[in-house]
């Protein structure tokens, strides 16, 4: 992304004062909306059970295999993102923008959909699971099953800002090394990737974080198992059932490591961005 | 232009994937019974309702039955797996009748916050399932065991998943069962779809689980009487309801001979 200083004087005082009341009552109220919950899940944590839970069988297995499913989806999420970014931001077809606007739906697509969209693709009894099947693969029930699900939901996320990242890219670049004789995939390699590595890695961080933190379409397409398909999202929801106080030390995991992903990655990117 | 109206809907969409990092989560169905076509009736009272999922066809039908004995009452249910509503009642949850799967929860309830009124009302067996073509050959409750089902049953705390597992053991194939199992479903209805979808070999659900729709799109293979456990379902009014005297009212509507000849016709066998 090309960083475009914006001037450092905002007049921020002079129109802060002119900010009406009223709106600044409801700011408030909308703040403390966004951060009462995380300093709920803080305040009412059984915190003498905190060493017990977060040691315990299921929050360890779940949060192994949360790293292992995550990272995974947001590999295939750019294996196959970054190819759909390309062709989104340089090929002109016919449908282009519905084309757009179908890759970007996982990003609003409830995800119980997508699970259950899933299922009719890949389940069992599915689009393609006849021939699943032939090969011996299966997916729900699986780990390989939660990468999917997960994979499908955070997909958007690689797409859209690889995409952003190449339109921003001046085409004189490119244009110099292939007058310079480079073949189109020198061109790619040498010149287009390496100008977008910080919106892939964006795109990728993203993914990752929403993948981490996918529960319907996981549970709706892979089940619910430790060890094999329970994701931390899942041991949250099973643990909650019987232990809603010590569930809290579960979502207090998954807030820190949303909170370490916006911190560390999304810096400058999204503070900057007005 | 172009270019800006792109980056716009980058920024937007990055917006929406941050939000969605704090995701919720909530998974309980929720369904209200309305007296008709008569949304804002002025004097109307609000019963809310905790069951068991395994209740809800049967409550469906009693709650359609005592609104039209009671038209100022709407009722409203929550259904969901007993021990997840136990621990809601037990959060503060609005409820005034709960009614639940299992004794082991609704004297979870009874402890905290308290109950009054408390009488068992049905009971309810279990039966395996399994899709059409039955992909595991599961002929009996013993072939669970056989190497490579797939097994999906309610997770252990579900009374459905417990009492699965009671039976599983006491067909002496517990240990084999339980590393059949590929998912630890929320409740009893799960396992039906995961039957329904074809992706488990095999479920155990209640028999009342079983209802005509449900019947003609799977398998049913009886567990015998000698290892089968029998699940009691008791109903009480939640200390702390606003409406104890309704409250009331509606369990005694299940506990009395119409509620019954409805349970009945869904499946379910008598309190005693």
């Amino acid at each position: 992304m090309r960083s475009v200083k914006r001037p450092r004087t905002h007049p921020a005082d002079e129109t802060g004062s002119r900010t009406p009341a009223g709106i600044l009552v409801v700011a408030l109220v909308g703040f403390a909306f966004v951060l009462l919950p995380l300093v709920a899940i803080v305040a009412q944590a059984p915190w003498p059970r905190a060493e017990s839970v977060l040691t315990s069988a299921t929050t360890v297995t779940a949060l192994r295999l949360s790293l292992v499913v995550a990272t995974s989806a947001a590999i295939v999420d750019l294996v196959l993102g970054v190819p759909v970014a390309f062709v989104l931001a340089r090929n002109e077809f016919p449908g282009k923008r519905i084309a757009r606007a179908l890759v970007v739906l996982p990003l609003v697509l409830p995800p119980v959909v997508a699970g259950i969209g899933l299922l009719a693709a890949l389940g069992r009894k599915g689009l393609l699971g006849g021939v699943l099947g032939v090969l011996r693969i299966q997916l729900p029930f699986t780990t390989a099953g939660a990468v999917v699900a997960t994979a499908f939901v955070s997909f958007p996320l690689v797409v859209l800002a690889v995409e952003s990242g190449l339109r921003s890219i001046d085409p004189r670049l490119e244009g110099a090394a292939r007058a310079m004789g480079a073949r189109p995939w020198v061109v790619v390699r040498r010149v287009t990737l390496p100008l977008v590595v910080p919106q892939i890695v964006a795109g990728a961080v993203l993914a990752w974080a929403r993948a981490l933190g996918e529960f319907g379409a996981t549970l709706m397409f892979a089940g619910n198992l430790r060890g094999s398909t329970q994701t931390l999202p899942l041991a949250l929801f099973e643990v909650s059932q019987t232990d809603p106080k010590g569930a809290l030390f579960i979502a207090l995991l998954l807030v820190l490591i949303s909170v370490a992903v916006l911190v560390v990655t999304l810096r400058g990117r999204l503070l900057e961005q007005r | 232009m172009k270019g800006g109206t792109t980056r716009r809907v980058g920024t937007v969409a990055l917006s929406i994937a941050v939000a969605s990092l704090i995701a919720g989560v909530s998974c309980s169905s929720t369904a209200t019974s309305g007296s008709g076509g008569s949304p804002s009736t002025a004097a109307s009272t609000h019963l809310t309702v905790l069951a068991a999922s395994s209740l809800t066809q049967a409550f469906g039908q009693i709650a359609k039955d005592f609104d039209e004995a009671h038209p100022s009452a709407t009722i409203t249910f929550s259904f969901g797996p007993s021990d997840g509503l136990a621990t809601q009642i037990q959060n503060g949850v609005p409820a005034d009748v709960y009614a639940s799967a299992s004794e082991t929860w609704m004297d979870a309830v009874q402890k905290d916050p308290g109950v009054s009124g408390r009488t068992d009302f049905a009971r309810n067996r279990l039966v395996i399932i399994t899709p059409k073509d039955d992909p595991a050959g599961i002929g009996s409750i013993q072939d669970l065991g056989k190497p490579d089902v797939k097994l999906v049953l309610a997770a252990k705390d579900v009374p459905a998943g417990t009492y699965a597992r009671e039976a599983l053991a006491n067909a002496g194939i517990g240990t084999q069962a339980e590393a059949n199992v590929v998912s630890n479903e929320e409740d009893d209805q799960a396992v039906v779809q995961k039957v329904l979808l074809g992706e488990a070999d095999a479920g155990i659900v209640y028999v009342t689980d079983l209802t005509p729709d449900v019947e003609s799109q799977v398998r049913a293979v009886e567990i015998p009487k000698s290892v089968n456990v029998i699940a009691t379902y008791p109903i009480a009014v939640v200390s702390g309801s606003e409406q104890p005297a309704l409250a009331q009212d509606f369990a005694d509507y299940v506990t009395g001979e119409a509620g019954q000849q409805t349970l009945h016709r869904f499946g379910f066998l008598p309190a005693s």
